[in-house]
């Protein structure tokens, strides 16, 4: 007897799943007739989910950048430094 | 040939870089290690995580506006006045322009020009509070013609994205007087200008996020 009562309720919900007029399964299921309303949030939606990859990629991108650039800046600084020469202090040398 | 005991235990107790020398002999050559850069201090990484945290605020606001912009069947709508592009645009120029100079002080920063660097900090100011000025006006205008807050979906979605726009650049603003305060006294120089670059920072993204909204609300 619950197996028939469990069988229909699982056949109840995987019917209602197919008409979500009545489910109301989703916040914005009467959108979903392909009107105008339907496509504004997709275009929402898309754009709210790109919206992290972008930020986080610039993020990621300007420490690339800025790191590549103090480097490069190192490098210069090092290639500047002057030579240094080696003399003989008679002090040291003990001579 | 046959290895003796002693050398077999000598050869388990040695460590391994003895027991294989390089060619010529001694140590085998260290690969280079890359050195240590520093890109930034501490405030400059905490001011990156602020700025991406707004750009997330903005996102939401642009994300609502799309929502309304593409399901309404007429943009904008009918009695409802229309935006002042000519004026806004030149307006947007003015606030390109203050990223500039705002740029420009901070390379005069590095190359300890303090009089050029409170000079452009000056000009920078200024420019900002042109645009301010001039949004404030454009705002009254566009209030008395009858483009309220709870007129219409369209007010209410100007006066929000705007609006938070316009208080990003009073804040903004208030920051860059502080800095301009500060660079008078004396407070930077080359090796120390912390406080500079990350205002720069901030007032670079509130420039950057201006043409993208004026774009959005004025033009399309």
């Amino acid at each position: 007897m619950k197996s028939k009562i469990l069988l229909g309720l699982v056949s109840a919900s995987t019917a209602l799943s197919y008409s979500p007029a009545i489910a109301n399964a989703c916040a914005v299921c009467w959108a979903g007739d392909g009107g105008p309303i339907e496509e504004a949030f997709n275009w929402s939606v898309l754009f709210l989910m790109a919206a992290p990859y972008a930020v986080v990629g610039s993020i990621a991108g300007w420490l690339f950048y800025t790191y590549r650039r103090s480097a490069v800046k190192r490098e210069k600084n090092e290639a500047l430094q002057p030579r240094v020469h080696l003399v003989l202090n008679p002090e040291e040398s003990g001579r | 040939m046959a290895r003796s005991s002693t050398a077999r235990r000598l050869d388990e107790t040695l460590p391994l870089e003895t027991k294989k020398p390089s060619f010529g002999g001694g140590e085998p050559p260290v690969p280079p290690v890359r050195p240590n850069v520093t890109i930034g201090s501490n405030a400059w990484v905490a001011v990156i995580v602020f700025l991406g945290a707004e750009a997330m605020f903005f996102a939401g606001l642009i994300g609502a506006y799309i929502v309304f912009r593409v399901s309404a069947p007429i943009w904008p709508p009918p009695f409802q006045p229309r935006l002042p592009i000519g004026v806004t645009g030149v307006n947007t120029l003015i606030l390109i322009a203050s990223a500039v100079t705002m740029r420009l002080a901070v390379k005069a920063v590095f190359v300890s020009d303090r009089k050029k660097l409170i000079r452009l900090l000056g000009l920078t100011a200024i420019l900002g509070g042109i645009f301010l000025a001039v949004q404030g006006y454009e705002w009254v205008r566009l209030f008395h013609f009858g483009l309220t807050l709870s007129s219409s979906v369209y007010g209410g979605l100007f006066y929000t994205l705007i609006g938070f726009h316009g208080l990003h650049v009073v804040g903004a603003l208030t920051w860059l007087l502080i800095v301009f305060v500060l660079a008078e006294k004396g407070r930077f120089s080359k090796e120390r200008h912390v406080g500079l670059q990350t205002c720069a920072m901030y007032w670079t993204f509130v420039v950057a996020l201006w043409p993208v909204l004026y774009g959005l609300v004025y033009l399309l």
